[in-house]
C-alpha cells in the first residue's frame, strides 16, 4: 500500500477528473485505489461567528452564545469554553456532525437551554499546530483574527485541509511505485497528462565529504552501493509545516528537520535513508559488516536486539550503530545537540533484509522497501535530494561531493524486444512505433529497428528483464498501456479436446450424492488438529494415527498438527451442533489426512461418517445397525460385493460395538459406536455412530464393469432354519458355514432374520449361555428342479456342519 | 316333488339373504347344489319316474338350480363389493396430516455444488480433471513457478511450513508444475483442491479454502484467447448476462497477468453496495504463463505457450448463495447446511 495525497500529485500532474474517475483509470492500469481518505475526518463542521454571549441562567460555568452560520436565523450554542468572545470566528459542529473520533453531535438541552451543537477545538477536529496554528491548545479553536471566513463555510475549506489521500495497492513487481514520484508517473499516464518530473538542483557545498568521514563496505554482496553525504553546522529544529503535514498525511510522525528530510525523501523517491550523528561514529568511519556472534544492538525505538552473523550491521570500528536496512542505533541518533550528520543512502540485499526482519520479528517502512527491492541509481538521487532539502530548509552547511562505495552495476540497461512476438502474445497488430509511443508515456524510451524495439530500461524499472522474459515483460507493458479492454477476445484454436472427469472424481461424486441422498450433510472441516485430541480419542501412543505432521508456524498449539483421522473433526461438529440444539445429526466428509514421512507426508483421502441422536422418533434413532445399513447401501450403489464386517477397530470405538470393514479381504475402514470414555472426553450428550473409510481403497473396489449373470433357470427353494448356539456365536460365522457346507446343490443368499436371547435360563427351551438364531437361505440347481430328497439332504448337510462346527442344535 | 323343489328354492333364497361371508356362501352352495345337496338328492330320485314326468320335473329342477346359482352369484358380488368398500374405508387417511420424513434431509456442502458447476463448465470446454497433494514441496509451490526463495511476492501468500522444503500448498498452482513436467502437451486441465494460507479466520478469510485452476498448454496461445476463455467460463458459471473484464495485475507465474472482474451479480453493473458502486466484482486471477515457469518445468517457451486462471470456490459460493461469512462453509452448522 502506498498513500498518495492529491495535493502532492498535483505538484507533478495536471489533475482534471473526479476522484472516482481517477480511481477507475488507475485500476485499469493495474493500480487499485483501495480507499479515498479525506485529510480531515470530520463532517458538518462549519465556520461561525459568535454574535452574542450571555451567562447561562441556571449554570455558573456555562455560557449561551448566539452564532451566525450564514443562514437566515441565528442558532444557540451552550458552551463551557472561556476563551470565546463576541465577534470571534470558531468551528462549530451542528446536529448530525461527525467529529474526528467518530462521535456524532446531536442538539442537546443543557440545564434547560437547547444547544444546536458544540464549538470545536483541535482535538475534536483531529488536528494540532502542524495543521493550523493554535489547534494544539486545549480549548475552542479561535480562527486566526484578521482573516474573515465566510460563515457556514466547511471547516476543511477554511483551514485549507481539504486534501484527499488515495490509498493505493501495489503489486510486488513495481517497487518503483512505492514512491510519490513513481505513482505520479503512472498517474500522469493513466490520466493522459504530462508528467512534470522533478529535477534535483545540485548543491555543490564546500570541501569534500571524504575529509569528514570514511565508508568501508566489508560485504559488498549484501551492500552493493553505499552513498553518503555530510552536513555540518546543523541547526536541529522542527521541519517546516508543509513538510510535517505531508509526512503526517502518509502516517509518519514528524521528529526534527534532519530526520524528517530522510523520511520525506523515503516517501518522495521511495529510497530509505538514515542520518547518523557523525560525532557518535568513532573515527567518523562507517563499516558495513556482518554482525558477530552474541552482538546486541539497541535500536532507535529503545529496544535491545540480539543480532546474528547472517545479519548486516552498520558499524564504526568499535560498535554497531544500526541494523542495515531495518533501523538505526540509539547510540548515533540525531539529537538537538547534533552538529554534524552523515546521510546514508544505500542498497542492501533484499533477501537478506527479508530474512533479518523475519528473524527479528520487526519490520519498518525502510525494511519493507528494501525487501521489495531498491535500486542503486536511486540511492544517489535520494541522498542528493536530501542535500537539496537541507539547503532549502537552511538546516546546515552542505559539504561537497558524495562518498560512493559502489559495487552495483549502474550502467544503462538496453534490452531488445520482438515486435511480432509481442503482437503474437497479445493478438494485436500494433506497429513498433505505436508500441514505442505507448512506452514513452511511462518514461520508457524505445527505438524501433527492423521489427525490434530497442529499449533503454529506466533505472527504476528493475522488473524489466534482459533475457527470456523480455518480450513478455514488454508485452505486459504494451498491453497495459494499450488497454486490456481494447484486445478483442478470441476462442482458442487448434485441436479440439475432449474433457473428462477422472475415475476417482466420478466415484467421489457418486459417494457424495449417495450420502446426501441418505440424509447426510457434507462437511469441510479444517485439516488442523491438536495433540490433545489424540488423547481424547484414546489413540494408543504407538498407533499410526500419532504419526502426525507438525506445522512450523501454526495459529496455536491446538491447531498445530495436520489431522491423521477425520473422527476428531466429526465429533467436534457433533458437539457444536448439539450445543445449538440441532437434535438428530447425520454428517459426512471426504477429506485428506496426512501421515509423517521423511519426504512428502503420506496423503490419504478418507470418507468420514457420523450419525447420532434422534431419540423420540423411532424411525430416526441412530444405532450401530442404522449406520451399518448406510454403509452397506453405499457399497451396493458402488457395486461393491464381498464386504465383511468383523469385530474390531480403533480404541475410540465402543469395545462391544465396533467392526472392521473389509472388501475381498482388504481392510478399508472401520465403524462403530463411540467409546463411553470418548463421549465423556468430547462432552457429548449421546452416543455417536462413526465410520472412517479409506476413499481410494473404496474406489479401487468399486466395480463399474459388472456383467450380467444368467437368471436361474430352475425354481429356487427358500428354507428357514432356527438353531440354538452359544451366546457369543456371531451371525457371520453361521452364514459362512451355511455358504460353505458341502451340499450337492447351490446355496445362496443366507441371511439372519431373527436372534433371540432367553430372558432366563430355560426360557422357550433354550439352555443357559445359549441363544436362538434364525436364518433363511435359498437352494437351487443349474441342472434341474430340486426334489424333496435333494432339499432334505442339503439342509441336513448344513445342519450337520453347524452341529460339528458350532455344536448348533436345530430348534424344535 | 314340485313342491319340494319350490321349498328348496324358497329356503335357499331365504338363507342367502342372511349370508355375510364367502365361507357361508360356499357352505350354502354345497348344501343345496353339491353332490350331497338337497337339489341333487331330488334329481337322484327322478330315475324312478315316467319319462314324461321326468322331463317335466327335470326342467323344473334345472330352473331352480339356475335361479339359486344366480342368486348365489349375485350375493357373492354384493359381498365382494361390500368387502372392498370396507377395506377402502378402513384404509382411508386424513390427507391433510403432515407427511412423515423417513430420512433427515441430506445436503451437499455449497462448496461441492459450486466446485462441480465450475468443474463441469470447464469439462464442457475440453478440460480434464487433475489433482495433486495438499502438502507440497516448496520447489513446486514457489520456485518452479518463478518464485525463487526470498522473492518478495512470496509475502503475497503467507505460508504454513512443515520444514524448509515442505509446506501446505498456498494455491493449486503446484499442480501446474506437476502437469507440465509429466504430461505431454497439448492439454487442458481443471485442477481443484484445498489450499492453505496463514490468515486468521474472519468473515472473508479462512486459513483453509478451495481453489479451482484452469491450465491450457498449446501452441500460440494469446492474451485474446485468455480473454475469450475467461468470458466463456464466466458466462457458463454465472449466467449469459454476466460480463467480464480483465485488468492488469501481477502474479509471478503469469505475464501478462490480469485480475478478472465480473459485472456485479447483485445490481447487474449499475453500482450498488456489494460492488462498492463500481458495478464490478473481483472474482479471479489469470494470465499467460510466465516463460520462466515453462522453462523451469522443461518446456521451451518459444515452442509452447500456456494460459492459466484460478478461482476461489469459496468466493463464488458466497456470491452465488449470498453468504456473508466464509466461515459458515467450514463450521458444519446443520442449520446453515440445511438451507442451501
Amino acid at each position: 500500500m502506498m498513500k498518495l495525497p492529491l495535493k502532492w500529485l498535483k505538484d507533478y500532474v495536471n489533475y482534471n477528473v473526479t476522484h472516482k474517475e481517477f480511481a477507475s483509470k488507475m485500476l485499469l492500469r493495474g493500480f487499485e485505489v483501495a480507499d479515498i481518505i479525506p485529510e480531515m475526518k470530520v463532517s458538518s463542521v462549519v465556520v461561525c461567528t459568535i454574535t452574542h454571549i450571555e451567562q447561562h441562567p441556571n449554570a455558573e460555568r456555562l455560557r449561551v452564545c448566539n452564532i451566525d452560520i450564514g443562514a437566515e436565523n441565528e442558532l444557540v450554542i451552550v458552551t463551557n469554553a472561556t476563551n470565546v468572545y463576541e465577534g470571534c470566528q470558531v468551528p462549530v459542529a451542528l446536529g448530525g456532525a461527525i467529529l474526528a473520533d467518530g462521535m456524532e453531535i446531536k442538539p442537546t438541552k443543557m440545564r434547560g437551554v437547547l444547544s444546536s451543537g458544540m464549538f470545536c477545538g483541535g482535538a475534536e477536529l483531529g488536528i494540532n499546530d502542524v495543521e493550523y496554528e493554535g489547534a494544539g491548545a486545549d480549548s475552542v479553536l479561535i480562527l486566526n483574527g484578521g482573516t474573515k471566513y465566510t460563515n457556514g463555510m466547511r471547516i476543511q475549506e477554511a483551514l485549507g485541509l481539504d486534501d484527499v489521500i488515495f490509498d493505493i495497492e501495489l503489486t510486488p513487481n513495481r517497487p518503483d511505485c512505492q514512491s510519490i514520484i513513481g505513482l505520479c508517473r503512472e498517474a500522469a499516464s493513466a490520466l493522459g497528462q504530462k508528467f512534470h518530473e522533478p529535477v534535483i538542483k545540485p548543491v555543490a557545498g564546500s570541501g569534500s565529504a571524504a575529509d569528514y568521514a570514511k565508508v568501508t563496505v566489508l560485504n559488498p554482496n549484501l551492500c552493493p552501493r553505499y552513498c553518503a553525504r555530510v552536513v555540518t553546522d546543523l541547526k536541529i529544529e522542527p521541519s517546516p509545516k508543509w513538510m510535517q503535514l505531508r509526512l503526517k498525511l502518509s502516517g509518519i510522525r514528524p521528529i526534527n528537520n534532519i530526520v524528517d528530510i530522510t523520511n520525506y525523501v523515503l516517501l518522495e523517491y521511495g529510497h530509505p535513508m538514515h542520518a547518523f550523528d557523525l560525532a557518535c561514529i568513532e573515527d567518523a568511519h562507517i563499516v558495513v559488516r556482518n554482525a558477530v556472534e552474541g552482538e546486541v544492538i539497541t535500536t532507535l525505538d529503545g529496544k535491545e536486539r540480539a543480532v546474528t552473523p547472517d545479519m548486516l550491521l552498520i558499524a564504526d570500528p568499535h560498535k554497531g550503530v544500526g541494523i542495515a536496512g531495518v533501523m538505526g542505533g540509539l547510540n548515533s541518533e540525531i539529537t538537538v545537540n547534533t552538529k554534524v550528520t552523515l546521510f546514508e543512502s544505500a542498497v542492501f540485499n533484499a533477501a537478506n533484509i527479508r530474512r533479518t526482519t523475519q528473524k527479528l520479528h520487526h519490520s519498518t517502512d525502510s525494511s519493507a522497501r528494501f525487501t521489495k527491492g531498491v535500486e542503486a541509481v536511486n540511492a544517489a538521487l535520494a541522498v542528493n535530494r536530501a542535500i537539496e532539502l537541507v539547503d532549502i530548509l537552511g538546516a546546515g552547511r552542505v559539504i561537497g561531493s558524495m562518498i560512493d562505495v559502489c559495487n552495483a552495476d549502474i550502467s544503462e540497461k538496453i534490452v531488445n524486444a520482438d515486435v511480432c512476438h509481442i503482437n503474437r502474445i497479445l493478438n494485436t497488430k500494433l506497429s513498433g512505433e505505436s508500441m514505442a509511443e505507448l512506452l514513452s508515456g511511462i518514461s520508457i524510451p524505445a527505438d524501433v529497428c527492423e521489427n525490434r524495439l530497442r529499449i533503454k530500461v529506466p533505472h527504476f524499472r528493475t522488473d524489466i528483464e534482459d533475457g527470456i522474459e523480455t518480450d513478455w515483460d514488454i508485452a505486459e507493458e504494451v498491453g497495459r498501456l494499450y488497454g486490456y479492454d481494447n484486445i478483442e477476445p478470441t476462442l482458442m484454436h487448434g485441436d479440439s479436446f475432449q474433457g473428462r472427469l477422472s475415475r476417482s472424481v466420478i466415484i467421489e461424486d457418486s459417494v457424495k450424492d449417495t450420502m446426501a441422498a441418505m440424509g447426510f450433510m457434507e462437511l469441510y472441516n479444517y485439516n488442523f488438529t491438536s495433540p490433545q485430541e489424540y488423547d481424547l480419542l484414546l489413540i494408543p501412543q504407538n498407533d499410526e494415527k500419532r504419526n502426525t505432521v507438525r506445522l512450523q508456524n501454526p495459529f496455536g498449539e491446538d491447531q498445530s498438527l495436520m489431522r491423521t483421522t477425520l473422527i476428531g473433526g466429526l465429533l467436534r461438529t457433533m458437539r457444536t451442533n448439539c450445543n445449538k440444539k440441532s437434535g438428530h445429526g447425520r454428517f459426512f466428509e471426504i477429506g485428506n489426512v496426512h501421515f509423517n514421512n521423511p519426504d512428502l507426508p503420506e496423503e490419504r483421502k478418507m470418507l468420514g461418517i457420523i450419525a447420532y441422536g434422534g431419540a423420540g422418533n423411532v424411525r430416526n434413532t441412530e444405532n450401530f445397525f442404522t449406520l451399518k445399513g448406510i454403509i452397506e447401501r453405499l457399497f451396493e450403489i458402488l457395486c461393491i460385493e464381498n464386504a465383511r464386517f468383523e469385530r474390531g477397530g480403533g480404541a475410540y470405538l465402543h469395545p462391544g460395538q465396533k467392526a472392521v470393514v473389509s472388501i475381498d479381504g482388504e481392510v478399508i475402514g472401520e465403524m462403530g459406536c463411540t467409546h463411553p470414555r470418548v463421549e465423556k472426553n468430547f462432552g457429548l450428550s449421546c452416543s455417536a455412530y462413526l465410520a472412517e473409510i479409506d476413499f481410494n481403497k473404496l474406489a479401487a473396489h468399486t466395480n463399474n464393469s459388472r456383467k450380467y449373470r444368467p437368471l436361474p433357470k430352475f425354481p429356487i427353494v427358500p428354507r428357514d432354519i432356527a438353531i440354538v448356539v452359544d451366546r457369543n456365536v456371531e451371525a457371520q460365522t453361521v452364514i459362512d458355514i451355511i455358504n460353505t457346507a458341502k451340499t450337492q446343490v447351490i446355496v445362496e443368499n443366507a441371511k439372519v432374520f431373527d436372534v433371540y436371547y432367553p430372558k432366563e435360563a430355560g426360557d422357550k427351551g433354550i439352555p443357559e449361555g445359549k441363544k436362538s438364531m434364525a436364518f433363511s437361505f435359498e437352494l437351487r440347481s443349474d441342472e434341474r428342479t430340486l426334489t424333496d430328497e435333494d432339499i432334505n439332504r442339503a439342509v441336513n448337510t448344513i445342519l450337520k456342519a453347524l452341529k460339528f462346527r458350532l455344536d448348533a442344535v436345530l430348534r424344535s | 316333488m314340485l313342491d319340494e323343489l319350490a321349498k328348496i328354492r324358497e329356503d335357499a333364497l331365504k338363507r342367502l339373504e342372511k349370508i355375510k361371508s364367502e365361507e357361508e356362501l360356499s357352505e350354502l352352495s354345497t348344501s343345496v347344489l353339491g353332490r350331497n345337496g338337497a337339489l341333487t338328492a331330488i334329481l337322484r330320485t327322478m330315475g324312478k319316474l315316467s319319462a314324461e314326468r321326468r322331463a317335466q320335473l327335470g326342467k323344473a329342477a334345472n330352473e331352480v338350480k339356475q335361479s339359486i346359482a344366480e342368486a348365489l352369484e349375485a350375493r357373492k358380488a354384493m359381498l365382494d363389493a361390500f368387502a372392498e368398500q370396507k377395506r377402502i374405508e378402513e384404509e382411508t387417511v386424513d390427507v391433510t396430516l403432515p407427511g412423515i420424513i423417513e430420512l433427515p434431509s441430506g445436503k451437499l456442502n455449497p462448496l461441492t455444488k459450486v466446485y462441480r458447476e465450475i468443474r463441469d463448465a470447464l469439462v464442457g470446454l475440453g478440460f480434464t480433471t487433475f489433482e495433486g497433494p495438499e502438502i507440497e514441496y516448496d520447489d513446486f509451490n514457489f520456485t518452479k513457478l518463478n518464485l525463487p526463495p526470498d522473492h518478495p511476492a512470496r509475502d503475497m501468500q503467507d505460508t504454513f511450513y512443515i520444514n524448509d522444503r515442505v509446506l501446505l500448498r498456498t494455491h493449486t498452482s503446484p499442480c501446474e508444475a506437476r502437469a507440465l513436467m509429466t504430461l505431454k502437451p497439448p492439454f487442458r486441465l481443471v485442477i481443484p483442491g484445498r489450499v492453505f494460507r496463514v490468515d486468521e479466520p474472519d468473515a472473508s478469510h479462512s486459513p483453509v479454502f478451495m481453489q479451482i485452476e484452469g491450465l491450457v498448454v498449446d501452441k500460440n496461445l494469446t492474451f485474446a484467447d485468455l480473454k475469450g476463455t475467461i468470458d466463456t467460463f464466466v458466462k457458463a458459471v454465472f449466467g449469459e448476462n454476466v460480463r467480464s473484464r480483465l485488468r492488469p495485475s501481477y502474479f509471478p507465474f503469469t505475464e501478462p497477468s490480469a485480475e478478472v472482474d465480473i459485472s456485479c451479480t447483485i445490481c447487474g453493473g449499475k453500482g450498488c453496495s456489494s460492488c462498492k458502486g463500481t458495478g464490478w466484482m473481483e472474482i479471479m486471477g489469470c494470465g499467460i504463463t510466465n516463460p520462466h515457469e515453462l522453462q523451469n518445468c522443461g518446456l521451451d517457451p518459444n515452442e509452447w505457450s500456456a494460459l492459466a486462471f484460478g478461482v476461489g470456490v469459496d468466493r463464488v459460493a458466497c456470491l452465488k448463495y449470498g453468504i456473508s461469512d466464509i466461515r459458515l462453509l467450514y463450521e458444519g452448522d446443520a442449520r446453515f447446511l440445511r438451507q442451501l
